[in-house]
Parts: structure tokens; C-alpha cells; sequence
């Protein structure tokens, strides 16, 4: 197969992000809209219903390094969150604690890391941390 | 990973015989991935300028066209800030007879003769429409300012 250059994936990706993606429970989209290399991206999270953060917005940053998707991106929670891969000081997701950024490979997308975040928003063992207050903010 | 015959004969003849004012390279690691430099055409407001483009032949090339972009900031109505270029033969207009070669010489001319009424940056177009000695101006400015 082809192998696609990080600039023209993350093109396509933004194209589909543009489209909006599944039932919108998950966004994003270029930080600077002109901003060439790509790199900067804000994502959007809405907490999933039946759990502590139902119609919670949350707001992260992502960041694709010049390896992506070779390398997984980098993401940080703008939004206060309590979640155990997420640290408590800066909002610093930690790719070691997540599947889908610990053994990250090239099919996956930031649409895939949002979504996989809003899943283990709705775990069992997550579905219940009590969070800061709605709207805060690292 | 082998590639197509007919990636490898367009490849050849890109480097052996270019294009006047076009040059387009493959990266090593990835010999559908190439780093292009298109001069601004005489006569137009990107004249003396040199603009880098990167070009992906995807896994249908040649029933699907390349994909190309401008790296070099531009100020052109049909071409936008992330550097996505409108051009028919990219998109709905594409046949497999053309090539990299064709494709590249139609960017060049779009430089020539920017089409502002099918525009991809619609404030560019505007400026275009209304202000066309304005807008070249702007367009001077910028090829001085980012492309040389």
C-alpha cells in the first residue's frame, strides 16, 4: 500500500473533521486556519450520558509532531478533568496509560484517540470519579 | 514495496528532462512523495518567485489524480491558506492520461491566469474581482516576501 505523507493524512483528516464526524460527540479542527504545517489542533469532548460528565464540554489540545501519524499526537485537557491518564497539574494526557496511544499505529487518527477518551470517559471504573467543578479549567 | 512501472518511467523522464521552471523530486523513503518547485511564471505577479509544493501519487494513481499542495504561501484566488489548490484536472476533470509532468504545468499556468470566478479563497477572489492592479500588487508582495 501506499504510504501516505503526514501532511496529505492530515488534510484528509481535516476535511473530515470539517464534515463533523458519527453523531458529534466528538469534534475538532485546525488551531490557526492557516497554519501549514498542520500541527496545532483544539478537540472537543462531550461527556458521555450516564455518567458524571453527561453534557460536560470538554475542550483538549492536540499536537502532531513532525513524525505523525508515524508517532502518536500529543494531547492535553484544556477542561479540568479527573481522569486516571490524565495528570491532575497540567491536563497532560499520558500516552503509557492509554491503549490507543500506547500502542498507537498509523491507522489510528485523532478522531480515534477522542473517541477512545470519551469511551473511557463511560468505563466502569471512570464512570464515577468525581469531578471538578463544570467549566474549570487547568 | 514495488512500484508501478509507470510511477518509475514518469519519475525518470521528471528528472532526465524537466520542465522549464519545473522541478519535482522523489523523497527516498517514499518514492510517491515528491518535493516540487514551480518558478512564478513571466509577465505574472509570482514572476521571480519560487514556490515549493510536496505531490502523493495515492495507491489508485493513475485512476486517481495526484495530490498536490503549495508549501510556499501564496495570494492567489484559487489557491487557499493551507495551500489546497482548485484546479478541475485535480479533481473531477482528471483522466489517466495525464501525468505529474501535466499536472504541474497546469499549475504554472493557473499562476498565469488566476480564475477568480471558481474561487478556493473567497476574500482573494473578491479582491481579485474588484481591485485586480490592487490584488496583483498584494500578490507581488507576497512572492517577494515568501518565495524567494
Amino acid at each position: 500500500m501506499a504510504k501516505v505523507p503526514r501532511n496529505f493524512r492530515l488534510l484528509e483528516e481535516l476535511e473530515k473533521g470539517e464534515k463533523g464526524i458519527g453523531d458529534g460527540s466528538c469534534s475538532y479542527g485546525l488551531e490557526d486556519s492557516d497554519d501549514i504545517l498542520m500541527s496545532n489542533w483544539n478537540g472537543t469532548i462531550i461527556g458521555p450520558g450516564h455518567t458524571v460528565h453527561e453534557n460536560r464540554i470538554y475542550s483538549l489540545k492536540i499536537y502532531c509532531g513532525e513524525k505523525y501519524p508515524d508517532r502518536p499526537p500529543t494531547i492535553q485537557f484544556i477542561s479540568h478533568v479527573n481522569l486516571p491518564f490524565v495528570s491532575q497539574s497540567d491536563g497532560t494526557v499520558d500516552p503509557n496509560k492509554l491503549p490507543v496511544l500506547s500502542s498507537w499505529n498509523r491507522n489510528s487518527s485523532i478522531e480515534t484517540v477522542l473517541v477512545e477518551i470519551r469511551r473511557e470517559m463511560a468505563s466502569f471504573t471512570n464512570r464515577k470519579l468525581p469531578q471538578p467543578p463544570e467549566g474549570s479549567t487547568f | 514495496m514495488s512500484l508501478p512501472k509507470r510511477i518509475i518511467k514518469e519519475t525518470e523522464r521528471l528528472v532526465a528532462d524537466p520542465a522549464p521552471g519545473i522541478s519535482a523530486s522523489p523523497h527516498e523513503d517514499n518514492l510517491r512523495y515528491f518535493d516540487v518547485t514551480i518558478q512564478g511564471p513571466d509577465g505574472s505577479p509570482f514572476q521571480n518567485g519560487v514556490f515549493k509544493l510536496e505531490l502523493f501519487l495515492p495507491e489508485e494513481y493513475p485512476m486517481a489524480p495526484p495530490k498536490v499542495r503549495f508549501l510556499t504561501k501564496i495570494y492567489h484566488p484559487n489557491i487557499d491558506k493551507l495551500g489546497r489548490i482548485c484546479l478541475d484536472i485535480l479533481k473531477d476533470k482528471w483522466s489517466p492520461a495525464l501525468q505529474i509532468r501535466t499536472v504541474l504545468l497546469s499549475i504554472q499556468a493557473l499562476l498565469s491566469s488566476p480564475n477568480p470566478d471558481d474561487p478556493l479563497a473567497a476574500d482573494v477572489a473578491k479582491h481579485y474581482k474588484e481591485d485586480e492592479a490592487g490584488a496583483r500588487q498584494v500578490s507581488k508582495e507576497w512572492t517577494e516576501k515568501y518565495a524567494t
